[in-house]
């Protein structure tokens, strides 16, 4: 950096001209521009979704609005990577068609050589620099892996996009396939840019011609010499002349168009040609009804009366019907309300305020009354009151 | 006398504070037998000399056959206590006035109910004397929802646990006892019966109740007890999974049955899985219609995935589940899921090779990279140092 300030510093108060070539129009800059914002989304989008059970993925998920807005953010930012792929297409099939322009992107067997000798170079083995023309072999090596990489990506994706079509022609399995594929491949992209690229562009030497567009010629000479020879030799990009570039036009504009309408239609095709999935919630399979309650608990039935089946006399039968149900709470001990049942006498002579029993009149016996009314916590059952009733009615007799 | 006064003041403020300490002393001894009531000329019924519960003088009555008592809707109360099974009960000990306090005389109180459910929605909220963990628990629960949206039938802690027959349900450690277990479907099914006749049918429900298999899931194994939730909710269905993984990742469970324990890594690993796991962790009410254990293996009947008829084995049946959610799908489609397997050379070997490619190729790509990325950093520094421009 402080070596290049120098020399603008010391070529400024000279006036010298300083001669810059044109590395990259101003369309491949936007393009570029297009690529590394797609690709950035792209990666920090679906690297999550790779390793979604780890905590920094869950964090990077939640920040973009949760796994579904970040697949959607993934998605368009795939089909503007596919737009630019098809203008890629298209621009190149220009350059070759009407200017034709040289293969300069073209890998050989001398990219091979330069790469191996760059790499005898650097551990000194010999002193002798690679030369190299427009595009060196790391550039090379890094546009063709991006080629590499958004074909897979673009299979691999199309698959996951669309598994019902890819399963109609192709083994289901080749869907999980494509999202190991899909997922390798990401990290691999992901990981050469930040080796590669990052040291060869930004870190080894910053390299502004991709935004500049234009490159100084001691950059160009030491760079890309041979390009720099070609150039002033004038060898390097030779001028078509107008009669022939417009012929050339007239037929690669309507062919070009026609692959374009074919791609686009592709990518329409990509985005929307299934369905996959229901989007409404799923309805429960085999609804079974939640509150079905069994037959009421059965109550115990009421047991057979107490009463023993004698004759109608307190000593025959009233008596043990008072003693089982009436003397707990009604006896000499304990006499509720004055009240005892537990013997013939007590009986009779009745609670603190008055005989419950009138021999004769059933109708006017308090207990009757009060066992009639239902409710006591002794209650006789109605077959029990019945017979008092009747045993009152014949005298309440002892024996 | 003044000059008497002067020399005996201090023993006359003795005497005097010892006489009033006497006095208070004794007026504190007198006042709480002057203050209770007029003492009841007989014995309380309800209370044994020793203050201890005298369940035996209820039970007097209430153990009697056939003790009812018709409320005015026509509903009988049962009012008889089997003792047998009250004796053998967890509430043995503890005395009838604990919960029914509100019955000290004779004759009781009149009941101020017109149905027996009344009755029960009247007395439930007792059991958060002794059994406020549970009680509180309960309050958050599905059922009382419903109860508070006032639904009388929903469940009330007096519906499961027969407060007079209630057995002791845990052992030593606090777990619960095994023929707890082997019960607890029955509990439910008093209101739930259509779903548990649907659980019997199931590979857990049929070896509860027919092996007595107690490593099956019971249903408070997922719905949870007394806190239970309500499992229509989307937060429910998000977090099922994790109900389900309880047993089936853990090994002294499954390596009985031969059961992989792999299901979930396979599941949170694929499409359905990562979409609910994330969902759960980051939004938890989400709605989803996202497949998660219940959706293909079933809610309460849940094969045998080598089920003859509905085994999820067969390609057909998965076809069937996969076109729920997928209308299109066709017969190659279901093994676009790898059904729990972990890729391998016999199982989904595309994948598996795929996997195995980029395990080498990444490191071979990158490292080639980074190797060349070092020599030619070391190679600029060194001609730094020399002095070289265009390093």
């Amino acid at each position: 950096m402080s070596e290049k300030k120098t020399v603008k510093k010391q070529t400024r108060p000279t006036k010298q001209p300083l001669r810059l070539y044109e590395r990259f129009h101003w369309t491949q800059r936007v393009e570029h521009v297009l690529l590394l914002t797609s690709f950035s989304i792209l990666g920090i989008t679906g690297l999550p979704q790779k390793f979604s059970t780890t905590g920094w993925a869950q964090a990077m998920i939640q920040f973009f609005g949760g796994i579904e807005t970040t697949r959607l953010i993934h998605h368009v930012c795939a089909i503007v990577l596919m737009f630019l792929a098809i203008y890629h297409i298209l621009d190149i099939g220009y350059k070759i068609f009407v200017h034709r322009t040289r293969l300069s992107m073209l890998p050989g067997i001398q990219d091979l050589k330069d790469a191996l000798q760059a790499f005898v170079y650097n551990l000194g083995l010999t002193k002798k620099r690679p030369q190299m023309g427009r595009y060196t072999f790391e550039e090379k090596a890094e546009y063709w892996a991006l080629i590499w990489g958004t074909v897979i990506m673009g299979f691999t994706g199309f698959m996951m996009w669309n598994p019902i079509t890819t399963a109609r022609f192709l083994p289901g399995e080749i869907i999980p396939a494509s999202k190991a594929a899909h997922g390798g491949e990401a990290l691999l992209a992901v990981m050469a840019i930040v080796v590669w690229h990052m040291y060869g562009v930004h870190l080894k030497r910053f390299n502004k011609a991709m935004f500049t567009g234009r490159q100084t010629e001691e950059e160009m000479l030491h760079e890309h010499p041979l390009e720099l020879a070609d150039i002033k030799a004038g060898i390097a990009g030779r001028p078509v002349d107008l009669k022939t570039l417009r012929k050339r036009k007239a037929i690669y504009y309507p062919v070009a168009s026609v692959v374009a309408i074919a791609m686009l239609f592709g990518v329409y095709g990509f985005i929307s040609s299934e369905k996959t999935a229901i989007t409404t919630l799923l309805p429960i399979s085999n609804p079974v009804p939640i509150y079905v309650p069994q037959t009421p608990t059965p109550i115990p039935t009421t047991a057979a009366s107490a009463v023993p089946s004698g004759s109608l006399t307190w000593d025959a039968s009233i008596g043990v019907l008072f003693q089982s149900k009436c003397a707990m709470c009604h006896n000499a001990t304990l006499p509720t309300n004055g009240l005892s049942l537990d013997s013939y006498a007590n009986a009779m002579r009745g609670a603190s305020d008055g005989p419950v029993i009138v021999p004769g009149d059933a109708h006017n016996s308090k207990l009757v009354v009060i066992q009639s009314a239902g409710g006591h916590p002794g209650q006789l059952s109605p077959y029990e009151v019945e017979l008092v009733n009747n045993w009152i009615n014949t005298g309440a007799l002892e024996k | 006398m003044r000059k008497f006064f002067a020399r005996h003041r201090l023993k006359l403020v003795i005497t005097i504070l010892g006489f009033g300490l006497v006095v208070v002393a004794l007026a504190g001894l007198v006042r709480p037998a002057a203050a209770s009531p007029t003492p009841v000329p007989v014995q309380n019924p309800f209370q044994a000399p020793g203050g201890a519960p005298d369940n035996a003088a209820c039970l007097y009555c209430h153990e009697k056959p056939g003790m009812t008592r018709t409320l005015p809707s026509g509903d009988t109360l049962t009012l008889t206590i089997d003792s047998s099974h009250f004796a053998g009960s967890a509430h043995q000990d503890i005395a009838c006035s604990e919960c029914h306090s509100n019955i000290d005389t004779f004759p009781h109180p009149d009941l101020q109910v017109q149905t027996s459910r009344e009755f029960s929605m009247q007395m439930y909220t007792v059991c958060q004397k002794c059994h406020e963990e549970q009680y509180n628990k309960t309050l958050d629960s599905v059922h009382m929802r419903a109860v508070a949206a006032g639904n009388t039938n929903a469940a009330i802690c007096t519906d499961c646990h027969n407060p007079h027959t209630q057995p002791v349900i845990t052992g030593q450690n606090g777990a619960l006892l095994p023929v707890t277990r082997l019960g607890i479907p029955e509990t439910c099914a008093r209101c739930h019966s259509a779903i548990y006749d649907t659980y019997k049918q199931s590979v857990h429900g049929a070896a509860l109740t027919q092996e007595g298999n107690t490593d099956v899931p019971t249903c408070i194994d997922c719905h949870g007890v007394h806190n239970i939730v309500d499992p229509t909710t989307n937060a429910f269905r998000l977090q099922s999974p994790q109900i389900c993984a309880k047993c089936h990742t853990d090994p002294t469970i499954m390596d009985k049955y031969g059961i992989p324990t792999q299901v979930l890594n396979t599941y949170v690993a694929d499409f359905h899985g990562t979409t609910v796991t994330l969902f759960e962790k980051t939004t938890p009410d989400q709605a989803t219609n996202k497949p998660v254990c219940f959706d293909c293996h079933g809610v309460h009947d849940i094969k045998r995935v080598d089920d003859p008829v509905y085994g999820l084995q067969m390609k057909q049946n998965i076809l069937l589940v996969c076109q729920r959610c997928h209308l299109d799908a066709t017969t190659n489609f279901p093994d676009a899921w790898m059904s729990h397997y972990i890729p391998s050379p016999t199982h989904y070997p595309i994948v598996y090779y795929v996997n195995l490619f980029y395990k080498f190729f990444i490191p071979a790509v990158i490292g080639s990279m980074g190797i060349f990325v070092i020599s030619d950093l070391a190679r600029r520094l060194i001609e730094r140092r020399k002095g070289a421009k265009h390093v």
